[in-house]
């Protein structure tokens, strides 16, 4: 069995299912509110302070990514750095490694987080932690961040769910209504599977499957009138709601211009942020995209600059299409992975996992561009500059910048209190 | 069973008349094991009257009290010993057993007296006379006569006198706030910031408030965090002060008048709640006297001692809503004709009238009634629509704004606005936007229109005029608007974000906006936007943010526009 990081990027036909599934369950395989006026008024808590990104892109780098060859060099520690070199940016006194040429053109967009930290030193644990802010348990299933965004932040459009999942198998809506899940794509390019009409039905012969579907479940529906039985009809509905939708267009980026593409590059991942940058442009409110091949314990310089030339390209492209749209002064485009490589370099010419002090890249909306917080010592194990910054405070400040009430408290089956951050807090410093 | 006898003796009671004689003084004791000496004077529905020793009355509940008690307020109401009634309301219409009674004071701030007997507040401990504490402290340099004058200025005020910040507010401040809200100093290297980043100690720190909102809104008690704070339930983790008990009544009613006065930097300046020659509002003139004289009776039902108090007669006065909708015998107010106003009728009735409103305390003041009948006869609106601020004002106090403080631009403008009530936004999304505060306690509103195609069109944006001037974010992008959505959008006064982004809007709209004052973002991403419009735009002196990627317009345009908002960020 294909273990969560060894897996590819991509899904294949049995996964998707399950995931759908998964998120399907009760409520909707396609997850999103029944109506086209928001009724949700009274459930939406404003935050602290206005938001200043209504739009969350987050780039897992699944696998854990080398931050000393990325976004954490440090030049002043020749013994641990390698032979990986330091580049200047876009941002004074920002340096990022060489293998980032591009994106160190859109420095005085970000910010750098250099001292995160977690406590868990295995790629599920720790990427469970990265997604939920708690850890992970036999007895409940946490929603993930991007669920939490999807409940508090409302949904602008109502016929396309506001949670999107590009690329590995994600988590679910945990404890949270199932529509807050993340809606699956396994491949960008693909678009949104099985969405389609089938090509031998036309209108009339679907209307009458659907009427004559209807009349034999009318006798049903009106002896068990229940919540999860009706939740069923509705999953239908929304289905064809989102069917016969000009919204899918949003999810076909074969509709983009060929340099479009190139630009992006043809990748899964490029491909990916095309697909992100659409949809946030149709009002989804977080998309993640997955991208694997970052667990270099052999051979890691040549694999991370394998990497990075993929994530290079289709990072900068994503920051600088944003920022010619004028999203991305209200997007926000994370960067990160659920845990470091090793500062000292292994027999193997490796790194292993390291969960101290990693990085995490932050631009666009609601950013302070430019700045980088806190510095590693010498030997990359304590802060020299700064305090660590641990997932909950990292997703805190994600959704600080959103506007988010961090303080807003909902309740699992069983009546535990959860929030969306735990018990994170904002990382003020990196907030525009 | 004990509740089923008081209606047959409520019944009874009315039906018999009777002559009261005075109950023995008896020790009551509670269900806790409280015991206090008192006698039984009167009751009321469960609750009896009791005068205690220092001839006060208590209203107690009759399930609070022993069961032996219980069985003695039974007898004495079976036999029908003591009126019915409110003693301090009787005491006015019939001979009471005892003439000497004074009236409670009754407390303003909280409807329930409760059960609980609160001692008489403790008077001051005397100093014995040329004790060192008994001596003022006086500033060097300081004219001794001239320090105790302006200490008795600072007395509490008289019930007509406008109220003073410096001589009436800030010297409470000084005694109960400032040990945690003052400015910051060092103290043993450390540099000690006041608390929750909120200073108190000048009249601009008051108003100014902390990065979480500001805490005091002129004329306005609900929306006034800071007397909230001093209001709420002792027991509550924000309660101020924490240390050392509550203000006393009298102090918050200096803070509660001085707010309502409209919260001045001194008596007399010109406030909101004095001026009245912009018509009447409903916020700032009339909602406060029915604060003060009708919502003792008429405010939502709330729980008192485990029972929900219901509005008298059913009708509530503590929204505006609530007002226009009367209660089950009908409306109250006749918009344009006060003579036809129930409520009109009912204070203006002859001051001896059973039925005149309200029952208790003087009748309105002469001029107290005339505000009511302007404001009926004006169309008993909530905002008059000449009340909102002109541009050229805000501009003036924009600018000293920012300069004297780090206040973003939207935060200084939300300050002017009270936020937009529940049914004003459910009214709002009615538009198809997603309408929402833009922070807790904030009065901006941001709208975004869901993107579909051909669901949004130039008529959406109507549902939003309720609360125009309160959105300050617009996004309209890749929906089906056209130019005419351009000419509602102008009126939405305090915009600034504005999204038309993959819209078909033209030249000819964009006309419409080039007035708005605050407008700081512009999308045209995509749209139809061509070098005409850069004169448009070149007027708008506040952009910071132009966005003109894929539009129509052309380099030349471009270098025009960045030479006239030369400190703006534009992209094209």
């Amino acid at each position: 069995m294909k273990s969560d990081i060894t897996k590819l990027d991509e899904l294949n036909r049995r996964e998707f299912i399950t995931s759908a599934a998964k998120a399907c369950l009760g409520v909707g395989l396609l997850p999103m509110a029944g109506s086209y006026i928001h009724n949700n008024v009274n459930a939406l808590e404003p935050g602290a302070r206005p938001a200043t990104a209504r739009y969350v892109i987050y780039l897992n780098m699944s696998g854990a990514m080398s931050h000393l060859d990325t976004f954490g060099t440090n030049p002043d520690a020749p013994e641990i750095q390698g032979p990986t070199k330091s580049i200047a940016t876009s941002a004074d006194g920002v340096f990022l490694s060489e293998n980032l040429p591009e994106t160190a053109k859109h420095m005085h967009n970000s910010a750098i987080i250099k001292t995160m930290v977690t406590s868990q030193g295995a790629h599920e644990q720790a990427s469970y932690l990265m997604h939920t802010s708690y850890l992970k348990r036999g007895t409940i299933a946490h929603p993930t961040f991007g669920s939490w965004v999807s409940k508090l932040s409302g949904n602008i459009n109502t016929t396309i769910p506001s949670n999107v999942q590009i690329g590995a198998n994600p988590a679910g809506a945990g404890f949270l209504e199932s529509k807050y899940g993340p809606l699956p794509i396994g491949n960008p390019s693909a678009g949104l599977a099985n969405s389609k009409i089938a090509d031998y039905l036309d209108e009339t012969r679907f209307g009458g499957r659907l009427a004559m579907a209807q009349k034999m479940n009318a006798s049903y529906l009106s002896q068990y009138d229940q919540k999860q039985v009706r939740a069923y009809s509705d999953l239908y509905k929304d289905a064809i709601k989102l069917m016969r939708s000009e919204d899918l267009k949003a999810f076909d980026i074969t509709q983009e211009p060929e340099q479009m593409h190139e630009l992006y590059g043809k990748s899964n991942f490029g491909q990916g942020c095309l697909l992100a940058r659409r949809l946030v442009e149709n009002q989804v409110r977080y998309v993640e995209i997955s991208r694997g091949g970052w667990d270099t314990h052999d051979n890691n310089f040549e694999a991370v600059a394998n990497n990075c030339a993929d994530i290079d390209k289709a990072l900068s492209a994503l920051l600088l299409d944003l920022e010619m749209r004028g999203l991305l002064k209200e997007t926000m485009v994370v960067l990160t992975s659920e845990f470091g490589r090793t500062p000292k370099i292994n027999p193997r010419d490796g790194r292993d996992h390291w969960p101290y002090g990693f990085t995490a890249f932050l631009a666009g909306g609601g950013v302070k561009g430019g700045t980088v917080y806190g510095k590693m010592d010498k030997v990359g194990r304590n802060p020299a500059e700064g305090k660590f910054i641990d997932p909950a405070s990292l997703n805190a400040t994600i959704a600080h910048a959103m506007g988010l009430p961090l303080n807003d408290v909902q309740y699992s089956p069983s009546g535990r209190p959860f929030t969306v951050a735990h018990d994170g807090t904002p990382l003020m410093d990196v907030l525009a | 069973m004990a509740a089923r006898w008081f209606s047959i003796v409520a019944v009874l009671s009315l039906l018999v008349p009777q002559t009261w004689a005075l109950e023995p003084l008896r020790t009551f004791k509670t269900a806790s094991g409280q015991a206090f000496q008192g006698r039984l004077v009167s009751y009321e529905g469960q609750t009896f009257y009791i005068q205690g020793k220092d001839s006060k009355f208590y209203p107690v509940p009759f399930k609070q009290l022993s069961a032996e008690d219980q069985k003695y307020l039974i007898q004495v109401a079976q036999l029908g010993k003591v009126p019915k009634g409110d003693p301090r309301s009787i005491a006015k219409e019939t001979p009471s057993p005892t003439p000497s009674v004074e009236e409670t004071p009754k407390d303003s701030g909280s409807p329930n007296e409760g059960v609980v007997l609160r001692p008489a507040p403790k008077p001051k401990p005397k100093l014995r006379p040329g004790s060192f504490f008994a001596y003022k402290p006086i500033n060097l340099g300081q004219d001794p006569s001239l320090a105790s004058a302006a200490k008795e200025v600072s007395a509490i005020p008289g019930p007509d006198e406008p109220i003073d910040f410096t001589n009436h507010v800030l010297p409470i401040l000084e005694d109960r706030c400032f040990s945690c809200h003052n400015a910051p100093y060092e103290k043993n290297g450390r540099t000690t910031h006041p608390k929750a980043g909120l200073r108190l100690d000048t009249y601009e720190w008051v108003m100014k408030g902390n990065l979480d909102n500001t805490v005091v809104e002129a004329g306005n008690l609900e929306d006034s965090y800071l007397y909230e704070v001093i209001t709420m339930d002792e027991e509550d983790d924000m309660f101020m002060p924490p240390k050392g008990g509550a203000l006393s009544p009298e102090q918050i009613d200096v803070i509660k008048r001085w707010i309502l006065e409209g919260a001045k930097p001194s008596a007399g300046g010109a406030g909101i709640a004095s001026d009245m020659s912009n018509g009447i509002s409903f916020h700032d003139h009339i909602f406060p006297l029915i604060e003060e004289r009708c919502l003792d009776c008429h405010s939502e039902p709330y729980v008192k001692n485990g029972r929900t108090i219901h509005p008298k007669a059913g009708l509530r006065l503590d929204t505006y809503e609530s007002i226009i909708k009367g209660n089950l015998d009908g409306t109250i107010i006749e918009k344009g004709n006060a003579e036809e106003s129930t409520l009109f009728a009912v204070i203006t009735l002859d001051s001896d009238d059973p039925e005149i409103m309200p029952p208790k305390g003087a009748p309105l003041t002469e001029d107290e009634i005339n505000m009511f009948k302007q404001w009926i006869t004006e169309g008993a609106k909530e905002n008059p629509s000449d009340t909102f601020v002109q541009p050229k004002e805000v501009e003036a106090e924009v600018v000293t704004d920012a300069a004297n403080s780090n206040l973003s631009l939207i935060d200084t403008l939300a300050k002017r606005l009270k936020a937009p009530s529940r049914p004003q936004m459910e009214a709002a999304q009615k538009s198809g936007a997603l309408v929402t505060l833009l922070s807790a306690r904030h009065s901006m509103v941001r709208a975004e229109f869901s993107s579909g195609p051909n669901l949004i069109k130039d008529d959406a944006i109507g549902a939003l005029s309720g609360i125009k001037n309160n959105v300050s974010h617009l996004d309209l992008s890749r929906t089906s608007v056209t130019d005419g959505v351009l000419g509602e959008v102008k009126k939405f006064n305090n915009l600034t974000w504005l999204n038309l982004k993959d819209t078909s809007v033209t030249d000819r709209g964009i006309q419409n906006i080039s007035k708005m004052p605050y407008l700081t973002y512009l999308n045209l991403v995509s749209s139809k936007i061509s070098d005409k419009s850069v004169e448009t735009l070149a007027s708008i002196k506040t952009l910071q943010e132009v966005y003109l990627w894929n539009s129509d317009v052309t380099e030349n345009g471009i270098k025009r526009l960045r030479s006239a908002l030369p400190d703006a960020k534009i992209l094209f």
